[in-house]
């Protein structure tokens, strides 16, 4: 295979080079000294870094996100743990139709789910935009959910299940004693998933967007709209470095759990 | 009233084809009992009707007279060890042990010593610290039992335990359990597809074949005199002719046959059958009774015996006989069944 | 009884937050002044500008979709040959960029791809270009900023497929007289089939409905569909246009997917 090696290995350079160049580039133009963008970056300095932290827009859309994301997730989860071990569990009529419904998110543009829950929430019940944002990301990371502890669950033998009836604990009892410790890992993988891409959303956000209520990624596109600096540089750079973070954690666990 | 009834149960999924029908089982207190037939015979099935797995469609499950058929799992106080031994993968041996004593809200002190306690019996004593992925396939299942029996259970309910372990701990561990099993006296139901497992520790066996229970009898009955042809066959019984009732007795071609055992009763197309070994081979008809000659088509050594496909006005009959004289195919020859060895299905 | 009280919270969720919204929006563009019609949809398909608009939208997300199978074809087959290790972490890494923010990956496409960017700086330093090439703002930035977002989903899918493909089959192949191009397009490629469709139905859908890449990439000379839903709803306050709009993509993500799926069951037959 020796030929076509050399061939198959120069595309995959190509293409992993392709994939990471870019967020490199913006890596390093982050440190530059100069007032623009530049490449190669001339010098090397921290100030981008520190214009980020003091930009109080970027600050006040980082806890929001960070604040909804967590939130969102943490309902996606518990929306999502009990779906995804009754339909794992379970076999009824219309089972098929509920899966489908369940994963229906996915089939729906965000931008769709966002003009909707914009009309529906904040219009039509004149609730907070933060209410329409929460239940917005929630469903939009609810697959995740189901997903991820599907699977757990799928590979846990429901023998263990029965083992623990046999000796005298309720479904409830063995749900919670004997299912949840076996599925942590997954819970926890389907967490940081779910967090990860429901900070990181902006089809659904864009929509969802009021005086004082923006999530970083929408806050990110405003400022890149009228300020093309480093500073968008750096702000890029510590927001992989927490998706980086997030990896690490998610393939840590993977492999705990094997 | 024994102290196990099933009765008339029925299990059928969706109303197709039933995987018990009208089964019906009682077990006395204190015995052994073994389920045994192929894949598929519904043994497992009614396994998990006694467990509470399974809700049958029809009939009842009664326990020293008490009705248990709706009775919710978790309530029974059964012990289960199921084929793949289903040990809790987050919990110590000690806490796997000590979760059915948990679930009965025994004080902390009473649980440590029972769980010591069984598990120096099932001599695991040091390992109570360990998780079930650092054991091997034996120390696990006899967390298994530990685990089923600490909580002293009305019953013990085994499903193919040891189906997972190689040939020699399978030999060790049934021996092990049925000692269990006497000391403790608890009424025990033991499913199988393996013949000499079961017959070796069980007081009785019920052989099942597509959810009904075709003979439940002891080991010796179900092997030297089986009630159906199914059973016969399964025991190892071959050579199956047809025979005729008549008002004193059974004639094959015309001639009265002797047998020893008859049957309580057979079915209207009564079959004659004999194990290959217990045929006596003869070059003349010497015996007086059971004699059928035939010619020999096909000869197989078999180390121990010669194996001989006889063509008869019968059918073909299969004989074993001693690798000290041998026949050649074309041979005729005559085979006597002994009357205490032929069996009528 | 119990499913139900399980499945619960997720039906409300689905159906009150999800199912209703979007009802509420759609049905209304299918009811005129005289009852049903299909006026709205008449209009907004015979107007060229929106037209334009849906036909751009199709046509980048199908370019992106085969760019990303003709890139990815190779890559994957040649990581699906790794030792699993290795393998582990190509895959690692190839799906980094998923949990990077699109703003980000896009903003990475506007310093290079700008005016002043780093392309235009390179080309002209190296003399292949007198002045600054308008590579931004274009429908070709927008199909680069997608196939950037979405190879590592063709690669992930495409190398699931392709660990099922054993490296025996590709010795018979080789044995019976196909030299290693011919047996990769004649037997590898037609069983990667599944991935490939998976892959572009994920592809397709992720880039017909993405917002950010092609705002920041395209402009708003280059709108897709997704875009336009912004500037009617928020900008132009034209709801109706906006539903019809997001009717359209509904429709057009359920009837791709459909189509695709099912192309994807009939090879699973021909292969099973």
């Amino acid at each position: 295979m020796k030929r076509k090696n050399y061939f198959l290995l120069a595309i995959t350079v190509l293409v992993y080079f392709f994939i990471f160049a870019p967020l490199i580039l913006i890596a390093l133009t982050s440190f530059t000294t100069e007032s623009y963008i530049s490449f190669p970056p001339v010098g090397f300095s921290l100030k981008w870094y520190q214009n980020v932290f003091q930009n109080k827009t970027f600050m006040e859309a980082f806890q929001l996100s960070f604040l909804i994301s967590t939130a969102s997730t943490v309902i996606a989860l518990l929306v999502g743990i009990p779906g995804a071990y009754a339909l794992s569990r379970y076999n009824f009529k219309g089972k098929k139709f509920i899966k489908d419904l369940f994963f229906s998110p996915n089939m729906v543009p965000q931008v769709v789910c966002g003009f909707a829950l914009f009309t529906f929430i904040i219009v039509r019940l004149r609730l907070n935009v933060r209410v329409a944002l929460l239940v917005g990301l929630s469903i939009s990371v609810v697959t995740y959910a189901f997903r991820i502890v599907g699977a757990s669950i799928e590979s846990l033998d429901y023998s263990i299940e029965e083992a623990g009836m046999s000796l005298g604990a309720s479904r409830v009892t063995v749900f919670f004693k004997i299912v949840l410790p076996n599925i942590s890992s997954g819970i926890v993988s389907a967490f940081l998933l779910a967090f990860i891409n429901a900070f990181n959303n902006v089809p659904l956000t864009i929509f969802l967007s009021g005086p004082g209520v923006t999530t970083l990624p929408v806050a990110m596109m405003s400022y890149i709209e009228y300020n093309y600096d480093p500073t968008v540089s750096a702000l890029s750079v510590l927001l992989m470095l927490m998706s980086f973070a997030v990896m690490l954690i998610t393939e840590k666990l993977v492999k705990a759990g094997k | 009233m024994s102290f196990i009834e099933l009765k008339n149960i029925d299990v059928a999924y969706d109303g197709k084809k039933k995987i018990l029908n009208n089964l019906c089982l009682d077990i006395e207190k204190g015995k052994f009992i073994s389920l045994l037939g192929p894949s598929g015979c519904g043994k497992t099935t009614t396994l998990r009707v006694v467990a509470g797995f399974i809700e049958p469609n029809n009939g009842s499950f009664l326990l020293d007279g008490k009705d248990y058929t709706n009775v919710p799992i978790h309530k029974r106080n059964f012990g289960i060890v199921f084929q793949s031994y289903a040990l809790f993968p987050h919990l110590t041996v000690a806490e796997n042990v000590a979760f059915g004593l948990k679930m009965r809200k025994l004080a902390k002190d009473e649980i440590d010593r029972k769980v010591s306690e069984i598990l120096k019996t099932v001599d695991l004593g040091e390992l109570g610290g360990r998780y079930p992925r650092e054991l091997s396939g034996g120390q696990r299942q006899r967390v298994a039992l530990a685990r089923a029996l600490v909580v002293e259970p009305e019953l013990l309910l085994l499903d193919e335990p040891l189906s997972n372990l190689d040939a020699k701990l399978r030999l060790k561990m049934r021996v092990e359990i049925r000692e269990l099993q006497q000391k403790l006296g608890i009424t025990t139901i033991f499913v199988t597809h393996d013949q000499e497992e079961c017959f070796s520790i069980s007081d009785k066996v019920a052989v099942m074949n597509g959810g009904i229970i075709e003979q439940y009898d002891t080991p010796e009955k179900i092997y030297m005199r089986p009630s159906t042809e199914f059973v016969a066959r399964f025991v190892g019984f071959e050579n199956f002719f047809p025979l005729e009732k008549r008002e004193d007795g059974y004639y094959c071609g015309g001639v009265k046959f002797a047998i020893e055992h008859l049957p309580e009763s057979c079915g209207d197309q009564p079959k004659g059958t004999i194990r290959p070994d217990d045929i006596v081979i003869l070059d003349r008809p010497d015996a007086d009774h059971n004699v059928i000659e035939g010619t020999v088509t096909v000869r197989t050594y078999l180390g121990k015996s010669y194996q001989y496909k006889v063509a008869t006005p019968y059918g073909d009959l299969i004989a074993n006989g001693p690798n000290t004289k041998t026949y050649a195919a074309g041979d005729r020859i005559c085979l006597h069944l002994p009357a205490q060895k032929l069996v009528v299905v | 009884m119990a499913y139900w009280l399980l499945l619960l919270p997720g039906l409300l969720l689905i159906l009150l937050f999800l199912v209703l919204p979007i009802l509420r929006i759609v049905l209304p563009t299918f009811v005129g002044e005289s009852g049903l019609t299909l006026q709205y949809y008449k209009d907004f398909l015979t107007d060229s500008f929106y037209l334009k608009i849906f036909l751009r939208t199709i046509r980048v997300a199908l370019v992106t979709a085969l760019i990303c199978v003709v890139l990815a074809l190779p890559v994957a087959f040649y990581i699906s040959r790794m030792g699993s290790s290795r393998k582990g972490i190509m895959i690692a890494l190839a799906t980094f960029p998923l949990l990077t923010n699109t703003v980000v990956r896009a903003f990475a496409w506007i310093t290079i791809l700008g005016r002043e960017g780093i392309l235009n700086n390179l080309l002209q330093k190296i003399g292949l270009a007198s002045e600054p090439l308008k590579l931004l703002y274009t429908e070709g930035a927008i199909v680069v900023g997608s196939v950037y977002l979405f190879l590592p989903i063709m690669l992930t899918s495409l190398v699931g497929v392709m660990e099922n493909i054993s490296d025996e089959t590709l010795e018979a192949a080789q044995s019976l007289g196909a030299n290693r191009l011919v047996s990769f397009v004649k037997v590898v490629v037609p069983l990667s089939m599944p991935g490939v469709i998976v892959g572009s139905v994920l592809v397709f859908a992720g880039t017909a409905s993405a917002y950010s890449t092609p705002l920041m990439l395209g402009g708003n000379k280059n709108m897709m569909m997704s875009t336009l839903i912004y500037q009617q709803a928020m900008l132009l306050d034209n709801w109706t246009r906006a539903a019809v709009i997001a009717t359209v993509m509904i429709v057009t993500s359920y009837v791709v997917v459909g189509v695709l799926n099912t192309l994807a069951a009939k090879l699973g037959e021909k292969s099973a």
